[in-house]
Order: structure tokens, then C-alpha cells, then sequence
């Protein structure tokens, strides 16, 4: 996967693209608004990650100019201006998402790859399977190894995000855009309760357990750690 | 909010036109005292004409009476018999036994026969004789002076006053007219008056809540008049320009710092994650690092949270136009909540029955009910409870979270709402930064609404009335969350 990283903090770049070259991305550098605009439109990447405050041309622009382009490149906005107004602002402009300054690297790998496997998701799913564990999605049931799971309406959202995405990392705040529409943290971690009931619910009494904790990242449902 | 800054209309329109009643009464004592004055002068002056003609012609007919006895009385009389019709003069000479001798009137007037000398010398006397016009019996007022002439004759002069009473009939009549239409002008132009400064204010005063709402780019007319009106607009306006220059240096201001700050925050946290990755580093150095990127998330939070309260006060809200179901949202952050309510030993329930609109900014609505619940999770001990409701209000929609903790004393209430402050006895493990309730009051102005704290006996009640947007009801049930 070939990622463009537009960012004039050459070390906060630096980092970045080290940790996602760890990751296993091929990573390319633009330092300013110029040249990420004439590299974004030149080459071929299958994800943009633009800073919001750039020289020459800001990030919301070059999205505005690859848009009218024809260029459906995802982006991802990070930008050290965090209000609601903001984001909705980048989200508008054509982000595929945004991302406040400072985040956990862990945050935005997680949401690279969500944004990466976004566009080849089956069209349509009524079932989803992991390992015994099997989602209903028009009966909206859960059954694992064939017994019968009793969950909340928000506790088979939450699975099913998780499911949806399985063998990825989901992280909080991920959670909390997508099942409770907030796009802020809050101070306590209220998600940490909904998923260690979540977990009681489907691997309790279960050998193998399916919801993982990643360290400083989130969650991920998958067979086998 | 006051009642009245919202309808300015019903005390402005009322106080304006009793000034111009005011107005019209005054206008009009005046005009009366002024024609009623003229109306008297103008009758003592046509009694005293009268008496002095009548006086002067005595005096001319005793001096015929001195140089040519009765004869030439009665000849001069005679002589001007004729021109009664047109001086209105009235003559009679008679003899001691009120026979007419001669003079304009057929007969001696019956009611005026006099009983003795003194009675009817000097006193002018009044009474009606009947003339012949146009074949018509009209009767004419007259006032008239008998003098008992040397020779036991009478004369009687006089002059009929009907043509005078006509004078002041119509003079009368024109001054009540005057007076009417005066008073009338004076109503009419005081209303208008009052009509057009009510419908000024009227007008600055919607202007004024539109900029109150957070359109600072709205002005106060000016209609070039260069009136006080145009003035007051002139200098408001003026006023506004400054505070729309200063809100626009604030909100850059904000900008500039949340980028100058977050920036050296971000690298610091870059770095620190850096080290974390780095291999064969001892656990020690683990354990520095995980407490400082923990500390680094708070001070961001604290930040941000700063920033959002100086951005939502200092706001010219542009994006604040969503319908937001208050009921549902406070059951979704009930539902975010409750599980970790239940987890720290707290019972919470949700009265939220039927959809309870509002216009404003889901997300900051939603960080306000949030920093509630945080608070509540906070300050409550386990075993309590916390009841959210939503209510459709008369004015419109009511938010309320109550619950059976310890609490904020009345003389600290004021106090909680500001930023940094942290009232009463926190427990050890709180670990706010003393901004969460400052932030959700700030969100609350910005949507119209007061946040106030009560005592919920015991316990604390926050309650946010909020007005209402277009209402539109929809059943749903009283949840409890176990």
C-alpha cells in the first residue's frame, strides 16, 4: 500500500513515516501544500494523509482540488485545530476522516486501515462468521457455537462494527464516531465497560476468546491472538 | 431571558401613546384657556359698545329735549325711524302714561312698565319686542335705557342684541371647532409620532437579538433622517463594528494558540511514543513513559476543553441550525453512560417520554449531557442515584440531571460554574480538570439556555431549560436502564 504523507513538521514526518514503513506502507513525503497538491495529483496512492495548516496551499484545499479533479483518493486530515466546527469544516471539504493533534500513533493506523479497507467490503451481508461466533445482521442475533447470545441493541452495534472489521484494530474514539455518533472523548472510559461486557457476553465460558485488547490502540475481534 | 427584550412591542407601543395622549390633553387646555379668554373678552367688549351707543344717543335726544322741547325729540325720532331695520336701533318716546308719542316701536314693552322713578333711571333694562319680517312674527332681544324725561314723558333707547348673540353663537361654535380639530391634529400627529419611534425601537430590538443569537455581521438601520434615532443606530453600530473586530481577533487568537500549543504537544507525544518503540528499553523507562503520555492526554484535554469554552462563548454561531431531539440524545448518552454508572455501584434512569426538539449543535449538546454524567459519576458515592429528564416545557424543552450525592452548598453554586473551580470536599480519585461544568453552562448560553445548579434535597440538580424549535411530538417510553 503506497501512502502520501503531507506534513511540514519534518519530524513529526519523520516519525510518522517510520512507524507506518513498520508497518509495512511504502510512505512518500511532501513538505508543504505545492508539492503534496502536485504529487496527490501525479502519482498513484491509495491514501492522502494531509496536515490541515500547510505553506502554500492547506490541506482542506488540495482535498477541494483533487475532488473537482475527479480524484476520489481517501484522505485523512490532521489538524491541531480540534473543535466540532472544525471537523465538520474538513469533513465537508471531501476528508474521508480528520484527526486531531496530538493522537496516539496506534489511533491513526488503526483508522488508515479502516479507511484503506472501506472500499472493498461486500455489498451486501445479512451474516457474518467468526470462528463459532455468528451475527444475524437482519434478525440482528448472535449465536456462538450455536447457542443463542443475548445482547443489547447497542451491544450487537458495537459487535457488529467489530465484526464488520474483523482482524483490525478499532480503536475508542472509532467506536464512539460510529455506535454513539460522538465525535469527542470523554474523560472517563466509558467504552472499556460496554466492551468488557460485550466480551462477557460472547467469550465467557468460551476456550478461545475472540475480542482482543491491543495495547494503547483498542480493540480487535479475531480467531486466535 | 427576560419577556420583555422579546416583545418589546405591547409596553413600547402603550407608553408611547399615552405620551402622545399626554400630548393632545395638554395641547388642548391650552387652545381652550386661549379662545375661551378671546370668546369672554369679546363679549364684555360688545356689551360695553352697546351701552355706550345707547348712552351717547340719551345724551343727543336730552339735548333736543333742552333746545326744542318734546317736538324736536319727536321730530328726530321720527327722522330716524326709518333706519331701524339697519342700526338695530330701537326708539320710544311716550307720555306719562306710556302712550307712544314716537320712535320704532308700536307700544310701550308690557314687562318693562316702571313701577318708580328710581327703579328704571340708570339700570338698563332687557326685553323682547316682536318685529314683522317678511310677514313672519320674530321675536328680537333688546336692551335698552329708559330715562324719565322733565315733562313726566318717557324715552326708551335701545338697540336690538340678536345681531350680537348671533356674533357670539357663531363665534363659540368656530371656537369649539378650533378647539376639536386642534386636539384631533394633536392626537393624530402624537400617534403617528409614537407609531414610528415604537416601530424604530421595535426594529432594534430584533436586530439586536439576532446579533445576540451570534450574527454579529447584522446592523441597526439607518434611514438618513440624521435624527437621534440615526444617531443612536450611528453609535451602536459603531459599537458593533468593535466587537465584531475583537471577536474575529479572538477567534484567531484561539486558532493561533491551538495550533502554537498542540503543536510542541504532538511532538512531545511523537516523541515519547518514539522511545516506547524503541527496542531493549528497560521497563523502567516503560514506566516513566506511560505516566507522561497519560499526562499529555490531560493537558490536551484540558486544552481543548479551554479552547472549545473561549471559541463557544466568543462564537458567532454558523453551524448551530441542526434539529437535535434532546429526549434522543439524552437516552444515547444514558446508554453510553449506564454501564459504567452500574460499574461504579450507581443506579441511573432516564424520563425522557416523547421527543423534545431543539436547534442547535449535536455535538456540543451532547459534550454538555456528557460533562453531566462525568460530573455524576465523579462526586456521586456508590449506592446513589442519577435520574436524567427531558421535558416539554410551556417555553420549551427542559434538561435535568439530578442526584442524591453530596451536593453543592447555595453560596458555591455560583462559584462551580467557572472555569478551574472545584467546590465542596472532591473525592481523592476526581480527577477533573474543574472545567466540565464551566464548558456545559457555556454550551447552554450558546443555545439560548441558563444552566443552574439546585438542591435536590440531597443532592445536586442541574437544570438547562432551553426554548423550544419546531414541535413536533412522537411517543416513546419511560426507560429504565438496571
Amino acid at each position: 500500500m503506497h501512502l502520501l504523507l503531507i506534513e511540514d513538521d519534518a519530524e513529526a514526518a519523520r516519525f510518522l513515516a517510520k512507524g507506518l514503513r513498520e508497518s509495512g506502507y511504502v510512505v512518500d513525503i511532501a513538505s508543504d501544500g505545492r508539492e503534496g497538491l502536485f504529487r496527490a495529483t501525479e502519482g498513484l496512492y491509495d491514501l492522502i494523509i494531509a496536515d490541515r495548516q500547510l505553506p502554500h496551499f492547506d490541506g482542506l484545499s488540495i482535498v477541494a482540488m483533487l475532488r473537482k479533479n475527479g480524484k476520489h483518493t481517501p484522505v485523512l486530515i490532521l489538524s491541531a485545530l480540534g473543535s466540532v466546527d472544525d471537523r465538520i469544516e474538513g469533513l465537508r471539504a471531501g476528508g474521508d476522516d480528520y484527526l486531531t493533534k496530538p493522537f496516539a500513533f496506534g489511533e491513526l493506523l488503526a483508522r488508515i486501515e479502516a479507511l484503506l479497507r472501506r472500499g472493498n467490503q461486500p455489498e451486501v451481508t445479512t451474516r457474518i462468521r467468526i470462528a463459532d461466533l455468528e451475527l444475524d445482521l437482519l434478525g440482528r442475533k448472535v449465536t456462538r457455537a450455536g447457542t443463542p447470545i443475548d445482547v443489547t441493541s447497542k451491544e450487537f452495534q458495537l459487535l457488529e462494527f467489530l465484526a464488520r472489521r474483523a482482524g483490525q484494530v478499532v480503536t475508542r474514539t472509532m467506536l464512539l464516531e460510529a455506535v454513539w455518533d460522538l465525535h469527542f472523548d470523554p474523560q472517563t472510559n466509558v467504552i472499556d465497560v460496554h466492551i468488557s461486557r460485550l466480551r462477557a457476553a460472547i467469550d465467557k465460558g468460551f476456550e478461545r476468546p475472540l475480542l482482543h485488547t491491543v495495547r494503547g490502540a483498542g480493540y480487535v475481534l479475531r480467531d486466535g491472538d | 431571558m427576560a419577556t420583555d427584550a422579546r416583545h418589546p412591542g405591547g409596553t413600547l407601543r402603550l407608553s408611547s401613546a399615552r405620551l402622545a395622549l399626554l400630548y393632545a390633553m395638554l395641547v388642548t387646555v391650552f387652545t381652550s384657556s386661549v379662545l375661551l379668554s378671546v370668546y369672554l373678552l369679546t363679549r364684555n367688549a360688545l356689551e360695553r359698545e352697546i351701552s355706550a351707543v345707547v348712552r351717547a344717543e340719551v345724551d343727543d335726544l336730552s339735548d333736543d329735549l333742552r333746545l326744542g322741547g318734546i317736538a324736536q325729540v319727536a321730530a328726530t325720532l321720527r327722522l330716524r325711524a326709518d333706519s331701524w331695520g339697519r342700526t338695530g336701533a330701537v326708539f320710544l318716546l311716550a307720555d306719562p302714561n306710556f302712550r307712544p308719542v314716537a320712535g320704532n316701536l308700536t307700544a310701550w314693552p308690557r314687562d318693562v312698565v316702571p313701577i318708580g322713578r328710581e327703579a328704571l333711571e340708570s339700570a338698563m333694562v332687557e326685553f323682547d319686542i316682536d318685529a314683522h319680517e317678511r310677514g313672519e312674527s320674530v321675536l328680537h332681544p333688546v336692551e335698552a335705557r329708559i330715562e324719565h324725561l322733565a315733562n313726566g314723558y318717557w324715552l326708551l333707547v335701545g338697540a336690538d342684541t340678536s345681531e350680537r348673540l348671533n356674533v357670539l353663537r357663531r363665534f363659540g361654535l368656530a371656537t369649539a371647532w378650533g378647539i376639536a380639530l386642534t386636539a384631533l391634529c394633536v392626537w393624530l400627529l402624537g400617534a403617528a409620532y409614537a407609531r414610528r419611534t415604537a416601530r424604530r425601537v421595535r426594529a432594534y430590538a430584533t436586530t439586536c437579538e439576532t446579533i445576540m443569537q451570534g450574527d454579529l455581521t447584522q446592523r441597526l438601520a439607518v434611514d438618513g433622517s440624521h435624527d437621534e434615532f440615526d444617531a443612536l443606530a450611528v453609535a451602536v453600530n459603531a459599537m458593533l463594528d468593535r466587537i465584531e473586530q475583537q471577536t474575529t481577533t479572538l477567534r484567531t487568537a484561539f486558532d493561533s494558540i491551538a495550533h502554537d500549543l498542540r503543536t510542541p504537544l504532538y511532538r512531545m507525544r511523537v516523541r515519547l511514543e518514539e522511545a516506547q518503540l524503541r527496542a531493549g528499553l528497560p521497563t523502567e523507562a516503560h514506566e516513566l513513559i506511560a505516566p507522561a503520555l497519560h499526562d499529555l492526554d490531560r493537558v490536551q484535554r484540558t486544552l481543548a476543553t479551554l479552547l472549545q469554552i473561549a471559541r463557544t462563548e466568543a462564537s458567532g454561531v454558523t453551524t448551530h441550525d441542526e434539529h437535535v431531539d434532546l429526549a434522543a440524545l439524552a437516552a444515547n448518552m444514558v446508554e453510553l453512560y449506564a454501564p459504567g454508572m452500574l460499574a461504579s455501584g450507581l443506579h441511573v434512569a432516564l424520563d425522557a417520554p416523547i421527543a423534545a426538539p431543539v436547534t442547535g449543535n449535536r455535538q456540543l449538546l451532547a459534550q454538555l449531557v456528557t460533562n453531566l454524567l462525568e460530573n455524576a459519576l465523579k462526586y456521586v458515592p456508590a449506592g446513589g442515584h442519577v435520574r436524567v429528564s427531558v421535558r416539554n416545557s410551556p417555553g420549551g424543552v427542559s434538561l435535568s440531571i439530578a442526584d442524591d450525592g453530596p451536593g453543592i452548598a447555595a453560596v458555591d453554586r455560583a462559584a462551580a460554574l467557572r472555569p478551574f473551580v472545584r467546590v465542596g470536599d472532591a473525592p481523592a480519585h476526581a480527577s477533573g480538570s474543574g472545567l466540565g461544568l464551566s464548558l456545559a453552562a457555556a454550551v447552554a448560553r450558546l443555545h439560548g439556555a441558563q444552566l443552574t445548579l439546585g438542591d435536590n434535597a440531597p443532592g445536586l440538580v442541574v437544570h438547562c431549560e432551553f426554548p423550544a424549535a419546531a414541535r413536533r411530538e412522537a411517543p416513546a417510553g419511560v426507560a429504565q436502564v438496571r
